[in-house]
């Protein structure tokens, strides 16, 4: 009876998902990296993931010349307070008190956002609040 | 009340952990009434759940506010049957619903298959000790039953929640979750009792189907509950609750297809035992991820302990399994092996490695960011392109392979006769590809690839009931007596109406976004949106305010199209609603969002038009029925099954 | 209140009836040892087992022929074997079926 192929099959399809996996992440870099706003002034520049819990006053329309607000850390008494400015659509749950997360970069002292990138953290279980597109 | 409840999840968890303590006695010492008696712990698990449940429903039903669970998820004002469905809505509702689930499943499975009795002996003490974990959370941990002085009114429900699908969304789910818990007791029982047959395997095959149909209907509903209810234009985004269910169906999708080669040719059986052991791990993982934070997600909350929990019964199955897989490595010789890598067979295995591969790569996305805080502090993450990288990767390859299982025979197929059943699904491929590269398809290369192999999978299904149906003389008789093949054709049809909604739906669609004042109007992919006014209307619970738009194309009226918001006061949040209309041209919709209304009237419309999205939906219905051609039973198959065990004292 | 605490203390009756009623009905028993196959059966249900393989191996193999998945060369080369096999397993399936009534049961 012939020699089982089965297992040089796997060892070629694992080396090959290794392969594309390997591929992959060189070429898109490692993913993005979520900063909260006390540290997010080592960042500056960089495209990141911004999370925090909306503080003070929204202003503005996110449709017509964006909306502002300032974000802080979700945990601990840190004082740093991130200017948000932040066009795009608005997830139902958004409001001041909310944990949110947004990605942009960091740009002469406030965080421009990535349009659309702004998702709300909801407040209990099995509730999303999504605007991706 | 609350008293009744509290008393009655105490008994469940004495009995099943009867069920596992005696059990395992009872097996490794060779008792026969004792088996017995740990076997009713089990049967009567599932009734003291069913009385606590019972109590949280009624409890629920009459707006108790006195239940701290009642007050946080209800209010007066909630609709009756959303009200009910608050059940799942928690937490600690949702772990009973698991539980009930559960018991109710265990009872049933070892009831069906009492006369296996030394088989049974042993899997009664596996489903015992996942259902002391269970039983112990609502116990001790997260209980659905504690009491406080009532509030005025409840917080309600969010108002996203209040909607059809989130009635069956969750207990689909669960129905399929939990059901994985069936085939990997039966197969641990297998192992434990040092049986090497696969009279497991045909114990679970329904159960494996049936968990695998509910996983997949549930990921639906959740799905279309997304594209109507949170309203941004899309049905998944691969937030980590998500693919939490997504992976163990991926996984066991694969162990449907190897368990099917272990039945025929006795190859696979390590393979095997260790793919449901992995598809049990991730629904367990996958409600973990659900509860407990610890990964950022849209659905997490603050980080709550109960994952601790979670994860340390996790250690404990894993353990469990793999040193039981280890220990019994013996028994799975293997009866075959496989002979050609051109073969059905070996198609099986190609199927396999690729839909474990994308459920790996997607559990590594998934836990990506904990592994990056763990090792340099800053949490990483990856979105969209990762997943869509590999989806495309792996799962154009397994659309591809859906065509080409069909065609090729068992053991060794021949090149010569593979190439005469190629060659109408590839020339209907090719032709297929090259019209829409014409048609201007060419624009995102994975749609392309996915609609051509899409047509080379439908042209071979075809192909298959045509043959068929000239071998056997008509389709009824067909597929009457080769259930399981055509019924899996069936699937495989959906999966490809499935394919091709998703590439049409993503890769080809159009969005805009304009802000219009009343009377004017947008261009979209050849329709006009015209805003004509705002209106306001009072629901049960809500204050609901939405636009008037005209869709037309060119000077024809199609449809009134009222997107806009509604404001929930108990529960001070609005909600989106999103104004849809399916075209029966392309099968498609176009999907209007009003993001923003103005005081003075101005609308910010957001436009997507989405081609052949419907498919998606459609699909579900198809892979429901072909499930069903699946699993119905064949009195031909049952005779002989009852005939092969029937001799057998047990 | 009342109505909890009798509802309560009947599910726990009823629990502890199930449990215990394996042992209310036999209190004694001749023999309380929990069947198990024996090596005689054991290696019925393998050749059981494999006899349902080869069966079913032969009938797709005919399927597979008509539907002109497999070229009526590849099946004249296959179908001998297929069947000897079939035959073989049914064959060594016959002395067993005498075996099928000695139960062979461990002591505990």
């Amino acid at each position: 009876m012939k020699r089982s192929p089965a297992r040089l099959v796997i060892a070629l399809s694992v080396a090959a998902v290794l392969a594309i996996f390997i591929l992959y992440t060189s070429i898109a870099g490692a993913g993005t990296p979520q900063i909260s706003p006390s540290t997010l002034g080592q960042h500056h520049g960089e495209d990141v993931l911004l999370v925090g819990t909306v503080v003070g006053h929204v202003a503005g329309n996110a449709h017509a010349g964006g909306m502002r607000f300032l974000l802080k850390d979700d945990h601990g008494t840190e004082p740093a307070r991130t200017r948000v400015l932040y066009s795009g659509s608005v997830p139902d749950l958004f409001r001041t008190g909310r944990q949110i997360v947004v990605e942009g970069t960091l740009r002469d002292g406030t965080f421009v956002a990535k349009p659309g990138s702004l998702v709300t953290k909801c407040p209990s279980k099995y509730t999303p609040a999504k605007s991706n597109t | 009340m609350a008293a009744l409840g509290r008393a009655a999840l105490l008994l469940s968890l004495g009995l099943v952990a009867y069920a596992l303590v005696g059990g395992s006695f009872a097996a490794w010492k060779r008792r026969r009434r004792l088996a017995l008696s740990a076997q009713n712990a089990l049967l009567a698990a599932f009734a003291t759940t069913l009385v606590a449940a019972i109590v949280l429903w009624i409890a629920l039903w009459r707006r108790d506010l006195s239940f701290v669970y009642v007050a946080q998820h209800t209010s007066r004002s909630l609709p009756l049957g959303y009200a009910l469905s608050a059940f799942w809505g928690g937490q600690e509702g949702s772990l009973l619903l698991w539980l009930l689930v559960l018991t109710g499943y265990s009872a049933l499975a070892v009831w069906l298959n009492r006369r296996s009795r030394d088989l049974v002996a042993w899997t009664v003490p596996v489903l015992g000790g996942v259902g002391v974990f269970f039983a112990f959370m609502l116990c001790f941990v997260s209980s659905p039953f504690d009491t406080a002085a009532a509030p005025a009114d409840g917080a309600g429900m969010v108002p996203s929640l209040q909607n059809p699908y989130m009635l069956a969304h969750p207990p689909m789910l669960y129905l399929g979750y939990v059901g994985l818990t069936i085939p990997f007791a039966f197969a641990m029982g297998s192992l434990l009792a040092r049986r090497s047959d696969e009279r497991w395997i045909v114990a679970t095959r329904r159960w494996t189907l049936t968990a695998w149909t509910f996983l997949g209907v549930g990921q639906l509903l959740g799905a279309h509950w997304a594209y109507v209810e949170i309203g941004w234009g899309g049905y998944y985004a691969w937030d980590p609750v998500e693919n939490a269910a997504l992976m163990p169906w991926l996984v066991a999708t694969a162990f449907l297809h190897s368990v099917m080669i272990q039945e025929k040719r006795g190859m696979l059986k390590v393979w095997n035992v260790t793919l449901v052991a992995l598809a049990f791990c991730l629904s367990v993982f996958g409600t973990f991820l659900t509860r407990s934070g610890v990964i950022s997600s849209i659905h997490s909350f603050s980080q709550s302990p109960i994952g601790g929990w979670f994860l340390g019964f996790l250690a404990i199955v894993i353990v469990f399994s793999v040193g039981l897989i280890y220990l019994r490595l013996p028994l799975l010789k293997a009866r075959t092996k496989l002979e050609s890598l051109i073969s059905r067979e070996a198609t099986f295995l190609y199927n396999n490695l690729l839909l474990v591969a994308l459920a790996l790569t997607i559990l590594w996305g998934v836990v990506y960011p904990l592994l990056t805080q763990a090792v340099n502090g800053t949490t990483r993450s990856v979105s969209k392109p990762y997943y869509d990288f590999f989806l495309h990767s792996f799962g154009l390859p397994l659309l591809l392979l859906m065509g080409i299982g069909p065609l090729v025979a068992w053991r060794r197929a021949s090149l010569r006769a593979l190439g005469k059943t190629f060659a109408i699904p590839a020339a209907v491929a090719v032709v297929t590809g090259g019209a829409l590269l014409g048609a201007g398809l060419g624009s995102s290369l994975p749609g392309l690839l996915a609609y051509t192999f899409s047509a080379f999978v439908a042209a071979s299904i075809a192909l298959e009931f045509v043959r068929g149906r000239r071998a056997t003389g008509s389709i009824t008789r067909l597929v009457a007596r080769n259930r399981r093949r055509y019924g899996g054709y069936l699937v495989h049809a959906a999966v490809v109406l499935l394919a091709i909604g998703i590439a049409g739906s993503s890769a080809y669609q159009t969005v805009r976004e304009r802000s219009l004042q009343p009377g004017q109007a947008m261009q979209v992919d050849g329709y006009t949106l015209t805003y004509e006014s705002l209106g306001t209307r009072q629901l049960q619970n809500a204050q609901q305010t939405s636009a008037v738009v005209d869709l037309s194309r060119g000077h024809s009226h199609i449809a009134t199209l009222h997107p806009g918001k509604s404001w929930f006061p108990v529960e001070q949040s609005s909600s989106n609603d999103v104004s849809i209309y399916h075209d029966p041209r392309n099968l498609g919709d176009v999907y209007t969002i009003a993001d923003g209304i103005a005081k003075n009237g101005t609308l910010d419309l957001k436009v997507l038009v989405k081609p052949l999205v419907n498919l998606v939906w459609a699909a579900g219905f198809v892979f429901v029925f072909g499930s069903l051609v699946a699993m119905w039973p064949d009195a031909v198959e049952q005779r002989r099954l009852v005939e092969r065990y029937a001799a057998l004292p047990v | 209140m009342t109505l909890a605490l009798v509802l309560g203390a009947a599910l726990a009756v009823l629990a502890v009836v199930a449990v215990a009623r394996p042992f209310l009905r036999e209190p004694v028993t001749a023999s309380d040892a929990l069947d198990e196959p024996g090596e005689l059966e054991r290696r019925r249900l393998a050749l059981a087992e494999e006899r349902d393989q080869a069966l079913y191996a032969l009938k797709e193999l005919e399927f597979d022929h008509r539907t002109g998945k497999i070229s009526d060369e590849d099946y004249r080369r296959l179908v001998g074997p297929l069947r000897r096999s079939a035959a073989e397993a049914l064959r060594a399936l016959e002395p067993r079926a005498e075996a099928r009534h000695a139960r062979v049961a461990k002591p505990s």
